[in-house]
């Protein structure tokens, strides 16, 4: 029942979306009007209907659909049960085709303001990538198969045809340990999947522009919200996971440059590049034909990224065993790769009549080292990735690439990055002086140095810790003398106070002063990193019970193992009475979970965190004599990492809440077909 | 010489510097990632000591002493390697469980310093390998 309501969602998705490629190519083409509201809301409504059916499928347990045969269990607590719609192979798609849905909707409702032929064109390119993905469903990702052959748990064969005789199993597998232990792990991949699909956006008003020849920054303009909400969802999407993996994965660490967080961070990175290079282009008309190939690049990374995350391609954390969809979206990412570049190597010429930039020292020199940076890591980055993967491919001699490699190369890069940070803002369009930029940025370098001094002198002497500090401070320092400036200028004409100028002064120009907020976060991550990478504690003890250890100032008493049955989990760990350097105590329980229809179990670590910094204790193995071996990892300010990851994504939100504000009044520029 | 030549030099030489940069740090720190049946078929190229990632499970009933000097075999179900482990192990390290670890041959049995977990649900034998041991 529930499989034929979910197939018909998925279907009546995939009708809508051929019907708005048909129909808005004619619109697109300027070969008349088209009615687009119906194709649009045919896939919006396929898609939740799709989801919604899935849903119900899980709160009724209903085994007979294969896909919660394999990965529900009538005993997965909530809210895990209702992310297990979107914590496997066939169910991701589901959801990812729900927000493509949506981002569709949102490039619809500027078309309905105001249509033209590049709303059109765009809303196809959307379509287009909505039959890709509901054409997946339909058949190598069908995540409504009926199971017609039941295990003892989950399913071994199943049907596409939602009539199919089911042959219910008595209970699923439930999904993987891993994803059922942390409230992050819920919620982590969909806003990953806002971000990436967001991305799809301003592709398809590029792609839009390049295919019925619409000159200049109009696709910009239009795209700037899709992509500033996407770059947004991403970034929060990325610290999300990466805090999920410190709290869940008890390796002690927030990022490994696994292939699934390279997959992630690669469009990120471009992304950013994107949009400070879309404003050199709107700002100046400059970089247009770049812009063209950072949007292609970034989408042709979220696709690159699901094939590394979902086709088992790579042995990882998350990876999911082969099936026919590695292929399918390899022959998608090389469609998407061949089709754009043709289509720009055609057009873009006679769209990007780029002017250069002439003088390096000014806004948009700042910004064109930064792209060059960025895209160079996001480079360094995929070599790393996708290097093994085609030296097995090629050779069939399978290679890991170490951490170190990415160390090497990514410490370089991002103190380049964050010392543009400091230059950028303060440097002014157009160009400017060598002198007039020294002026400005000699006072906050002199603060970072003297901040370096003071960490040397009285924290630490290691090197790497030192130069992040000494271009956050500087960094910090810039952008806080500009708005400073700003708010004193302000108040020399009319009189108000410090804080009210300020508040002035970063309305006034919002965009730039969101941006300003996502720079700070970004040293506060910088710093967050350092911290971590070169100030961290570790030590492994053996502990019988009533045992004590001194560590980092901390004094842990092992009181006594403990054993626990929860909703679809046991558990098994060790009770730990820590005194804190100031004297205040707290029990910590690091543990291991098992979870039944799955052999190996997860380990949970347990963290006591605190502004000076996090107590992360690890319970490697407990013996029958309650033996227990256990690993302690001290880290100083671990929160200003995640307080960092936070803020640039703040930037992002505040940013796109400003330009809204901006486009209501454009209303009435709408113009007809 | 003109503007754009330069700039084109410019470009070229800095792409060069990156991709040469790049290729030297990622030969540096590749690693060669073996099942044990394939480790022992070319046995020969790592004779010298050069480090190797091995894959298999840990044979029940096979692991041995404790945290800094364990003992265990890892097997792919068609080989298996003795293998002495001095590194930290990662939490439930167990008999049975998928792992990893980084090393390098010393005479017939493996020596290693570092292990995690392959958080993987389905161990898949290797297309060489036989069947593998129950658990």
């Amino acid at each position: 029942m529930l499989a034929f309501l979910g197939t018909i969602g998925v279907a009546a998705a995939l009708i809508g979306a051929i019907l708005l490629v048909v129909r808005a190519s004619v619109v697109a083409r300027g070969k008349g009007g088209a009615d687009l509201a119906g194709p649009v809301k045919l896939v919006v409504a396929g898609s939740m209907t799709s989801m919604a059916a899935m849903q119900i499928a899980l709160a009724l347990d209903d085994f007979s659909i294969a896909y919660l045969a394999n990965n529900h269990a009538t005993a997965t607590p909530f809210p895990f049960d209702v992310a297990t719609a979107w914590a496997a192979l066939e169910g991701s798609i589901l959801l990812w085709g729900l927000v493509l849905a949506g981002f569709t909707w949102m490039v619809f409702t500027a078309y309905r303001r105001a249509p033209d032929r590049l709303g059109a064109a765009a809303l196809a390119v959307m379509g287009i990538v909505a039959i890709f993905f509901f054409g997946l469903m339909t058949t190598v990702a069908n995540p409504f198969e009926v199971c017609v052959a039941a295990a003892e748990r989950g399913c071994l064969d199943s049907s596409p045809f939602p009539w199919a005789t089911a042959d219910v199993p008595i209970d699923g597998r439930g999904p993987n340990p891993l994803l059922q232990n942390h409230i992050f792990m819920a919620i982590h991949p969909p806003l990953l999947y806002l971000g990436y699909v967001g991305l799809t956006v301003p592709f398809a008003y590029a792609i839009g522009a390049l295919a019925i020849s619409v000159p200049g920054a109009e696709w910009l303009r239009r795209s700037q919200r899709g992509t500033l909400i996407a770059w947004s969802f991403l970034t929060l999407g990325i610290v999300i996971g990466a805090w999920w993996a410190y709290e869940v994965l008890s390796w002690g660490g927030y990022w490994a440059w696994d292939p699934v967080e390279n997959a992630s961070f690669m469009p990120w990175l471009v992304a950013t590049a994107f949009l400070h290079s879309a404003l050199v282009q709107q700002r100046r008309g400059m970089l247009q034909a770049w812009n063209f190939v950072l949007v292609i690049s970034a989408f042709a990374l979220t696709i690159l990224g699901t094939f590394i995350t979902r086709s088992g391609t790579i042995a990882s954390v998350h990876s999911f065993t082969q099936s026919a969809i590695g292929p399918t979206l390899l022959g998608f990412l090389v469609l998407v790769l061949v089709g754009s570049f043709t289509l720009f190597a055609q057009r873009g010429h006679l769209l990007a009549s780029a002017p250069r930039v002439e003088n390096m020292v000014s806004r948009e020199g700042t910004f064109l080292a930064n792209n060059l940076l960025l895209t160079v890591f996001a480079f360094v980055v995929l070599i790393g990735t996708m290097f093994p993967i085609i030296l097995e491919a090629v050779t069939g001699t399978r290679v890991g690439v170490r951490g170190p490699f990415f160390n090497r190369l990514s410490v370089p890069l991002s103190f380049l990055l964050l010392l543009l940070v400091g230059i950028g803002p303060v440097t002014p369009w157009g160009g400017a002086t060598p002198q007039l930029v020294w002026k400005r940025i000699r006072g906050p370098l002199v603060a970072g140095l003297i901040a370096g001094l003071l960490t040397a002198v009285t924290v630490t002497r290691n090197g790497w810790v030192v130069i992040t500090v000494v271009l956050g401070v500087f960094v910090i320092a810039s952008t806080g003398a500009l708005l400073v400036g700003q708010a004193g200028r302000r108040r020399s004409k009319t009189g108000e106070g410090l804080a009210a100028a300020i508040a002035r002064v970063t309305k006034g120009d919002a965009r730039f002063w969101s941006g300003q907020l996502s720079h700070v976060g970004v040293v506060l991550v910088a710093l967050g990193i350092s911290f971590a990478a070169n100030l961290s504690q570790h030590q492994e003890v053996v502990m019988r019970e009533g045992d004590q250890v001194v560590f980092a100032g901390h004094t842990i008493t092992y009181r006594a193992p403990f054993q626990q049955r929860h909703p679809g989990k046991t558990s098994s760990g060790i009770r730990l009475e820590v005194v804190r350097p100031n004297g205040s105590r707290v029990t910590l329980e690091p543990t291991h979970n098992f979870f039944p229809g799955h052999p190996n179990g997860v380990a949970t670590p347990a963290v006591d965190t605190r502004a000076s910094g996090d107590l992360y204790v690890m319970l490697l193995t407990l013996d029958e004599n309650r033996v227990a071996t256990v690993e302690l990892d001290t880290s100083p300010m671990m929160w200003v990492l995640w307080l960092g990851g936070l803020t640039v994504a703040a930037g992002g939100f505040l940013s796109y809440r400003n330009r809204r504000q901006e486009r209501a009044p454009a209303r009435a520029e709408a113009v007809g077909v | 010489m003109d503007r754009r030549r330069m700039t084109l030099l410019g470009v070229g030489g800095l792409a060069a510097l990156v991709i040469a940069i790049t290729a030297f740090s990622i030969g540096d720190n590749l690693t060669y990632y073996l099942y044990p049946t394939e480790a022992i078929e070319r046995k020969a190229e790592f004779e010298d000591g050069a480090r190797f990632r091995l894959a298999g499970l840990i044979v029940n009933g096979s692991l041995e002493g404790s945290a800094g000097s364990l003992e265990f075999t890892v097997t792919d179900g068609g080989a298996d390697i003795p293998v002495f482990h001095t590194g930290a192990v990662p939490p439930l390290f167990q008999e049975c469980v998928p792992v990893l670890i980084e090393g390098a041959w010393d005479g017939e049995r493996f020596v290693s310093d570092s292990a995690v977990i392959r958080h993987e649900e389905n161990y898949e034998v290797p297309e060489e390998g036989g069947t593998l041991p129950s658990c």
